[in-house]
């Protein structure tokens, strides 16, 4: 197991509030897979995302990563095996930086190969997600919405990262860019070994992606399995409902929704 | 006779670096009572379309529009600003993707409701303008509507602002409604609710609908009739069922196969970009 979550709480407090974002997750993530982690906004899914990456701590349980827990303050090596790749490739990159710039400070910041080497390694790297080196001299505004999220994507290999964190990857890019990020992410994984982490609002995508699904409500893990089960039987009534809401558009998608008992 | 009829409608910019043509000669039309998706990626010239009809870039500068656009047979490029003006809230009005932004902050529900039942009945009281809001929002299934009326936006969850939103695009009875991605900005059990409710509206009223979206899925359950644009021009059209169960142009099969299904099957390969794309009109027959 790459990534162990126990008994993984999480509550906010404002004032008079308290919200508990995250209540007695346990989930346990193999090495290779691409976990799905769905649900609707005020799930937590995101909440689960920012404390696997160590940008708040749990209130409550564990985080072990490659048999070690994960400390509250995580070190550059903690930071390096661990990626994220955000919704906006816009704003995830900065704009005054070029492309070739912001995946030499990946390199840079950790270290990784020779000095010399890494101009060479950036050019790697861009081939690596399907861009041209000639895109390397860009500025984020010259590239597309897709062109970007691949750049995002490439510093997040830059690091070398075993456990990638895909926070709704896909969902702010056209259907037709959308299809071949998502394609390279499969690939990436599957050449790679790499370990995803996929949080996402997205049923259609993940049913094309993941290898397991985990359904998350109001802060609570409701039901987890692999992928073709939770689609094909989903059992919490919830699991059942987010599916029959999804917008469908082919004969058979009509069937599977009539199949689980329609709309509610 | 159409409701909207709009024939070879240009539109460019003129920036400093030169013209930019958005739209390339459109045409489309919507009968009374008909919902009509325009469905295209995100520079397409969709949202833009949707903002000619309500008359709000003919006032802008640097905004070259040609072609027509008639609304209930009148020449809205004809129009002067003040008659474009006195349409939008009354005879056509608009819901946004987005209904926490679209609504003032400052304000509450009450007082936004009631300068929108204003714009047809100029100097309506207090009480009546309570009375009348109270009943179009029990329409959007509100069943606490005296709550939701004292509140400001911000107290009120995405799914509920949509609701007051789309009752308040309803609330004086335009013969047009323009959708411009509804529900995109919310959860798909909340979209699905609201979906539902905005096709029992206008069915009971007999509003027609221009239905602005990517989501294919969406139109799919949405629209009577869909046009599919691509870079500023319509490539295909035709009934729903006819464009979803037939795709004839490169790009609509394109958008099809791109489409993630709930039932599986694995990523297609599909080219971003394809000079395919760029073939003439796919027409479908069986028009209203």
């Amino acid at each position: 197991m790459i990534l162990v979550l126990r008994s993984l709480s999480k509550t906010f407090e404002t004032g008079q509030h308290r919200v508990q974002a995250l209540s007695d997750v346990t989930l346990e993530v193999a090495e290779g897979e691409c976990m799905a982690i769905v649900g609707e906004s005020g799930s937590g899914k995101s909440t689960l995302a920012n404390v696997v990456l160590g940008l708040y701590p749990p209130t409550s349980g564990e985080i072990t990563f490659e048999g070690e827990p994960l400390p509250a303050q995580r070190t550059l090596a903690h930071r390096q095996a661990i990626q994220l790749v955000q919704q906006n490739p816009a704003s995830a990159l900065n704009p005054r930086r070029s492309v070739a710039a912001s995946l030499r400070l990946a390199l840079d910041v950790h270290g990784i190969g020779e000095p010399r080497k890494r101009r060479a390694r950036v050019e790697e790297l861009l081939g690596d997600v399907g861009l041209d080196p000639s895109y390397a001299t860009r500025a984020p505004a010259a590239l597309s919405g897709g062109q970007r999220q691949r750049v995002a994507i490439a510093r997040a290999l830059a690091c070398e990262s075993r456990l990638v964190v895909l926070d709704e990857p896909t969902s702010a890019l056209d259907v037709l860019v959308q299809a071949q990020v998502l394609r390279l992410l499969d690939e990436l994984r599957t050449k790679r070994n790499l370990t995803y982490l996929f949080i996402t609002h997205d049923l259609a995508v993940v049913r094309n992606i993941a290898t397991r699904v985990a359904v998350f409500q109001k802060g609570r893990m409701v039901e987890i399995g692999p992928t073709e089960t939770i689609f094909s039987a989903p059992s919490h009534s919830y699991t059942r409902s987010l599916i029959s809401a999804v917008p469908v558009v082919t004969p058979e998608e009509f069937a599977m929704r009539e199949r689980l008992g329609g709309r509610s | 006779m159409s409701v909207l009829a709009i024939r070879d409608l240009t539109l460019s910019f003129r920036l400093w670096s030169g013209p930019v043509e958005v739209l390339h000669g459109i045409s489309l039309s919507i009968a009374r009572g008909e919902r009509v998706a325009l469905v295209g990626e995100s520079g397409s010239g969709k949202s833009v379309t949707a903002r000619i009809v309500l008359g709000l870039l003919q006032d802008q500068s640097g905004a070259r529009i040609g072609g027509r656009v008639e609304f209930q047979g009148r020449n809205l490029s004809g129009m002067s600003a003040r008659e474009r003006r006195a349409l939008r809230g009354r005879d056509i009005s608009m819901i946004f993707q987005d209904p926490t932004s679209s609504l003032n902050p400052v304000f509450r529900i009450g007082g936004q409701f009631r300068e929108v039942l204003a714009r047809a009945t100029p100097g309506i009281s207090d009480t009546k303008a309570r009375a009348t809001a109270t009943g179009l929002l029990e329409e959007v299934a509100i069943h606490d509507p005296a709550r939701v009326l004292d509140s400001y936006p911000f107290q009120l969850s995405g799914g509920m602002n949509q609701r007051v939103m789309i009752a308040m695009a309803l609330a004086n009875r335009p013969s047009l409604l323009l959708a411009d991605e509804p529900g995109t900005a919310l959860d798909v059990t909340v979209q699905a609710q609201t979906l539902d409710l905005m096709r029992t509206l206008v069915d009971d009223h007999g509003t027609s609908v221009l239905f602005i979206s990517h989501n294919l899925g969406v139109v799919r359950e949405f629209a009577d009739r869909v046009y599919v644009i691509y870079r500023g021009r319509i490539v295909e059209e035709g009934p729903t069922r006819a464009v979803f169960e037939h795709p004839g142009h490169p790009y609509t099969r394109a958008l099809m196969a791109a489409q993630p299904n709930l039932t599986g099957g694995g990523l297609p390969r599909i080219p971003e970009r394809d000079p395919s794309f760029l073939a003439p009109l796919v027409v479908h027959g069986d028009r209203t």
